[in-house]
């Protein structure tokens, strides 16, 4: 499997390990893991989150999720409900790259179906070992840096389209949230749909496995172009409002007064965020307050 | 990303339309709300460190009850600023919906806890269609209580803007709706240097590179008369 390409398909089974079909501990043929068992586990990686709690964060959901490869290798309903409240526990890692950890999680109950020597603490070890650096790379990657560029795509498609002809309908409307979801998803729905059978594949690999991802050099990439992008959207939002803030000539010190809210809203709120991080909101309303007092005094 | 306020807010405003005589404001307001709540609700801290806050629902509840009320009160208040006041008061709306929604999350993570249990008793003895059953009931709990959510909020704003706005329709002015709206955009901007510039390496350098060639392109289409 090519290092550069981080999600191309999953390779042959490895050598020696046995196929489907293969004897179990009681000698009885158990079913082989198929293709569409990892497409199954991959729709319901979906809705890994669906019953997040701090106790045990994406546990439940993990379980779910595993459930259709569950089914195919273990036969009986005790030994199905065992192993799915084996993966009841404490589960974390970012949503977008869990599959990858499914994947792995998958091909070791399979092995471990078929009589393999493959313990439950060897399954929990490697599904934490690999889990907790998934976390560390994709929340910077994904919450961090590619969901707020997302976001700025659609931003900064409002200021770039120009305004619909007054008769017609403002597509912009429509235009900017398919390029922040299109942004984003370019990204993410290849990690989610490769991620299962890429796991599945290189579960005898984890540290390459990591490697191959490239996460942290998507991060590099995607916060410079998120930094270039909100450059742009600076200017082509100043832009406008300098050129229009002195229709009359009257003159620096009308424009400056027109400018004033905006460049001291910018100013003080880049400055508290830095002392009170994510009080966002709280300063809109503070700043909206102070606008409306100062607004009826001059 | 479905969550993402933009999206939300401009959904919302392409579904409620509230006739054709409001087409384009029913379209641009929308847009306005979700713009700004996009940039104030961004937070670029780790989900762990980050307030809670339900940026899902903002958008869409913010929009709605912009969209809703600018056809219910434009006799009380004219649209004389352009549209700016309704995109003031869903931004407003979003920001309080946000904070609200963040503190029905943490009630449904304790209810989350209490089915993960429930599950993990019924796998144990076996039942695995139960465990399933269980399992989609908590999907369609979140998507239930979003729905639920943004429907009462925007009711439950339309009805405050109907009471209050009327009111103080005296005392809404352009000049005073361009301050307020000014300074806030201000803010979004300010959260959005946070989210974009301060928090990535070399954030300056290349903010800086994406404003110089933004600027030397509207000068050469400004000189060119094409602005």
């Amino acid at each position: 499997m090519s290092d550069s390409d981080p999600l191309a398909a999953p390779a042959a089974p490895v050598p020696g390990a046995p196929g489907p079909g293969a004897p179990g501990p009681a000698g009885a043929a158990v079913p082989g893991v198929r293709g569409i068992d990892l497409v199954r586990v991959e729709s319901r990686a979906l809705y890994i989150q669906a019953l997040f709690s701090a106790e045990r964060q994406q546990g439940p959901g993990f379980a779910f999720a595993l459930l259709p490869v569950l089914r195919r290798v273990y036969t009986t309903a005790a030994e199905r409900g065992r192993a799915l409240a084996r993966h009841m526990g404490f589960f974390g890692t970012h949503p977008v790259l869990s599959g990858i950890v499914l994947g792995v999680v998958a091909r070791l109950e399979e092995r471990r179906a078929q009589g393999l020597p493959v313990s439950e603490l060897q399954i929990e070890q490697t599904k934490r070992a690999l889990a907790s650096p998934l976390a560390a790379l994709g929340d910077p990657l994904f919450w961090v840096t590619l969901r707020p560029l997302a976001g700025l795509m659609g931003v900064l498609g409002m200021a770039v389209l120009p305004l619909a002809d007054t008769a017609g309908p403002d597509l912009r409307v429509l235009v900017c949230p398919c390029l922040a979801l299109l942004t984003y998803n370019a990204v993410a729905i290849r990690f989610r749909v490769a991620g299962v059978p890429r796991g599945y594949a290189m579960a005898d690999d984890p540290g390459g496995l990591l490697r191959s991802l490239h996460l942290a050099e998507l991060r590099r990439f995607f916060e410079r172009v998120s930094a270039l992008a909100f450059g742009a959207l600076v200017a082509l939002t100043l832009w406008p409002m300098v050129q229009s803030a002195d229709p009359a000539h009257e003159g620096f010190a009308h424009k400056a007064s027109v400018l004033a809210p905006f460049v001291l809203g910018s100013a003080l709120t880049a400055l508290l965020l830095r002392r009170w991080p994510g009080r966002s909101v709280e300063i809109a309303f503070a700043a909206a307050l102070v606008a409306l007092v100062l607004s009826s005094r001059f | 990303m479905l969550g993402q306020p933009l999206v939300g807010a401009c959904l919302a405003g392409a579904f409620l339309s509230p006739g054709t005589p409001w087409e384009l404001w029913a379209l641009r307001i929308p847009l306005g709300v979700g713009v700004l709540l996009q940039l104030l609700l961004t937070d670029p801290a780790l989900p762990a460190a980050q307030r809670p806050r339900d940026a899902a629902t903002a958008g869409v509840i913010g929009a709605s009850i912009a969209v809703l009320s600018l056809e219910r009160l434009h006799p009380f208040v004219p649209l004389t600023t352009g549209g700016i006041l309704w995109v003031l008061v869903g931004t407003l709306s979003g920001l309080l919906a946000a904070v609200g929604g963040g503190w029905m999350e943490l009630s449904l993570r304790a209810r989350n806890e209490r089915s993960a249990r429930r599950a993990e008793e019924l796998a144990l003895e076996g039942k695995i269609g139960s465990f399933e059953a269980l399992y989609w009931r908590g999907v369609a709990r979140i998507f239930l209580r979003g729905a639920t959510w943004s429907v009462a909020a925007t009711v439950l704003g339309v009805a405050l803007a109907s009471l209050l706005l009327p009111r103080i329709a005296g005392l809404i002015t352009g000049p005073r709706a361009g301050w307020i709206f000014a300074a806030i955009l201000g803010v979004a901007f300010g959260a959005g240097f946070q989210t974009h510039v301060r928090a990535p390496r070399h954030g300056f350098r290349w903010a800086a590179i994406g404003a110089l060639v933004t600027l030397l392109v509207l000068m050469r289409l400004h000189a060119g008369g094409e602005l």
